[in-house]
């Protein structure tokens, strides 16, 4: 009886809640900001998967929020082929200054401009198979959930940070996203909403960037 | 015959030399200095086995290039207008007899169906130079010989071909074609190689004792001496080289050209003679003229191919590749030729890498007008370097990835589409970066940081304006002042003279931004957001 729950339970189609073991299999690379990595499941960005972020607005802090991950995966492990940190279709200049000033060195961007939502996603997924990006960022908005379930399978079993950014009015469509968060400009700085992560009922982030 | 006994009388009273080979020798009085170049090593060289071995190709069926239609009855003409004559002739006419050689006119008369066309020496170039590429392959020497023939020096090819057999069989299969044939001669002196291509075709001679036997045999018509000095041994009753050869030496000289004496001595290798090396093009260049107007893109891309392949061809040869190639679309009168340049971001010159980047830009390529001649150039030859030239780790496939990658995303989105940023120290904040071509990842990043106040993530490519309540920005609501003002003055000597004072406000959205008044005289003193501390 034991040994053939087992078999079922390895299945990967298996839904088990949060499961200390299950999220351990994913790469996580710490966000940075204490208040999102003490509820993030193994406490940190899942690598190897799409995370989606939806914005009411460009500009609410979103870059904020990633640049700490940025940093610590652009720098290549000694031995390791080195990787982009590639930016598709960002709706303004994300700017050399002061991404310098925080750390990220402008050699290792690479920018790709696709207008036509097609074009975009056939990029994502062409970085995604090469398997050169350390981080993909792509903005978003009405996307086939297909196309983003394709993305997903892309960067499976890489250290990649998958990370589509979309409007928030996209919230109600269906998302095969493994972390799906909303931000919520607040009074007092910048709220997130877990609208989805395995196993998890959703939950608010207060204040994310307060100390 | 008038004139043969004032020439004989001319040449009897030296008709007492020795009629041997030596009458070349240089003579003490010779009124012409050319002649008294013998180098006094050719002697002992020419016993022992020779420093140099030449093969002539000679490709005498070259101007039915010009011709469209190999099968027809139909021949090239060449000469002015009223004089020309035959050069050469396809078999079809030739069966109806058509010779090489015969007037224009009398052609037409003996075969009214001939069609008869121009000779066009650009394309037997192209072709000449085309098999010149090709006969790298047996040595590292190569020379062209206007209008139609090729030297190959192969005396350090024929340990590696196993003998001159063996080279010669190979050079055939590679060279030559049905309807362009190639004939050979082998020499060990330049002049003798050609001269026996053209006369003697398939003779073989590897020492230069031999020579001056098998060349007396050849008809004067070999030589290529210019029209008045055949013309002149033709009264003198001289037919072939051996006539000439036995002729007095400064007599000839004088009487001829001071030319004549010295072919001969570079032909029976008594002087040398340089060949100047055809070096090949720093460039591959080929073009082919379409069989039916290509109407799609879909029908040109075999030809695309197959000039790649050529072009793969010729980068094997010599250790290189190329990082760009640009097509060339000719379309019929009235339309500018259309290009279609492909790049990689390494260089390669495997015709598979450069169809997959074909397909795709060939693909979203629009054509104004029906192809009639596709052209393919290839950027600078550079040499192959494989890509696994990083540093430590295996960043071999890493790298190779990352460069199809970029090619790809450029070949199906634009080369604009795809860049990377630099920084560039400059106080006006849309001046500080620079869009680059990318590059590959880079190994080592140095920790260059942007000095002063700090500047927004987010930078709107054209500085929006904002309201204003009165004197005051307005953004969704009224701003709150966080920082500022920063004071941005530059630029006067560009033309793009900037004079702003930036400030750091908070939106009632609670967002961050960049924004900034602009100063001086004749501006309306309006507010800009120029960034988001996104």
């Amino acid at each position: 009886m034991k040994g053939s729950l087992d078999a079922i339970l390895q299945d990967a189609g298996v839904w088990r809640g949060l499961d200390p073991a299950l999220t351990a299999r994913t790469p996580r690379c710490p966000s940075g900001w204490a208040r999102l990595d003490a509820v993030l499941a193994g406490g940190g960005w899942p690598l190897g998967t799409l995370i989606e972020l939806l914005l009411p607005a460009h500009g609410l802090g979103e870059l904020r929020l990633l640049v700490p991950a940025l940093r610590r995966l652009a720098v290549a492990t000694p031995g390791e082929t080195p990787r982009w940190l590639v930016w598709v279709s960002p709706p303004h200049e994300p700017y050399p200054p002061a991404l310098a000033q925080s750390g990220l060195h402008p050699a290792g961007m690479l920018r790709i401009d696709a207008p036509q939502a097609a074009d975009r996603l056939w990029a994502v997924e062409q970085v995604l198979r090469s398997g050169s990006a350390a981080v993909v960022l792509c903005w978003l908005d009405a996307v086939d959930d297909r196309w983003l379930r394709r993305l997903k399978l892309a960067a499976e079993g890489q250290s990649v940070l998958l990370v589509a950014l979309r409007p928030s009015a996209r919230r109600g469509t269906h998302s095969p996203a493994a972390l799906r968060i909303e931000f919520v400009p607040a009074a007092q700085g910048l709220d997130l909403v877990l609208l989805k992560e395995r196993g998890r009922a959703p939950t608010r982030i207060r204040d994310v960037f307060g100390e | 015959m008038a004139v043969r006994p004032r020439l004989r009388r001319l040449v009897a009273p030296q008709r007492y030399q020795p009629q041997t080979l030596d009458l070349f020798a240089p003579a003490p009085s010779s009124p012409v200095g050319l002649q008294t170049q013998r180098p006094p090593s050719t002697e002992p060289r020419s016993r022992l086995q020779p420093a140099q071995l030449w093969l002539a190709l000679r490709f005498p069926t070259l101007p039915l290039l010009a011709v469209p239609d190999p099968d027809g009855i139909q021949a090239v003409v060449e000469g002015v207008a009223g004089r020309q004559s035959v050069l050469s002739v396809t078999p079809a006419a030739q069966q109806l007899g058509v010779q090489v050689g015969l007037a224009r006119a009398a052609a037409e008369i003996r075969v009214p169906q001939l069609i008869v066309y121009e000779r066009r020496t650009d394309l037997e170039q192209h072709a000449l130079r085309a098999r010149a590429r090709a006969a790298f392959a047996f040595t590292p020497f190569v020379s062209i010989e206007a209008p139609d023939t090729l030297l190959l020096e192969i005396q350090g090819s024929l340990q590696l071909f196993g003998g001159l057999e063996t080279l010669l069989a190979r050079a055939q299969q590679a060279l030559s074609t049905a309807l362009m044939p190639v004939l050979y001669a082998v020499a060990p002196t330049v002049r003798a190689a050609l001269w026996l291509a053209r006369g003697r075709a398939g003779s073989c001679v590897t020492s230069v004792a031999e020579l001056p036997s098998l060349l007396a045999r050849l008809p004067l018509a070999v030589t290529g001496f210019d029209a008045t000095v055949q013309a002149t041994c033709e009264r003198l009753g001289v037919t072939t080289l051996g006539e000439l050869m036995r002729l007095p030496r400064d007599g000839v000289a004088r009487r001829l050209s001071p030319e004549v004496p010295q072919r001969l001595d570079e032909a029976l290798g008594r002087v040398s003679q340089p060949r100047r090396r055809h070096v090949l093009p720093e460039r591959f260049m080929d073009s082919v003229d379409l069989p039916a107007d290509g109407v799609s893109t879909a029908a040109l891309q075999p030809w695309c191919e197959r000039l790649l392949a050529t072009q793969e061809r010729f980068l094997v040869q010599r250790d290189s590749a190329v990082a760009q190639c640009r097509f060339r679309f000719k379309h019929r009168a009235g339309h500018p030729p259309s290009l279609l340049v492909l790049e990689r971001s390494w260089p390669s010159g495997r015709a598979g890498e450069w169809q997959l980047l074909l397909a795709e830009r060939l693909a979203r390529f629009v054509l104004p007008a029906a192809v009639i001649a596709i052209s393919l150039r290839s950027g600078p030859v550079l040499p192959a370097v494989p890509l696994d030239e990083g540093l430590v780790g295996g960043g071999r496939e890493g790298r190779a990835a990352a460069a199809r990658l970029l090619d790809r995303l450029r070949a199906r989105l634009g080369d604009d589409a795809v860049h990377g940023v630099c920084l560039v120290p400059e106080h006006r904040p849309e001046s500080a970066f620079r869009r680059v071509r990318p590059t590959l990842p880079a190994a080592t990043l140095n920790d260059e940081t942007w000095p002063g106040a700090p500047r927004p993530l987010w930078l709107m490519t054209q500085p929006e304006a904002l309201r204003s309540r009165g004197d005051a920005p307005w953004y969704g609501g009224p701003l709150k002042l966080l920082s500022g003002p920063e004071r941005i003055e530059s630029g006067w000597w560009s033309g793009q003279s900037v004079a702003r004072d930036y400030y750091v406000v908070r939106a009632a959205s609670g967002a961050r931004l960049w924004i900034y008044r602009e100063r001086g005289a004749d501006t309306d003193n309006g507010w800009f957001l120029h960034g988001v501390f996104a």
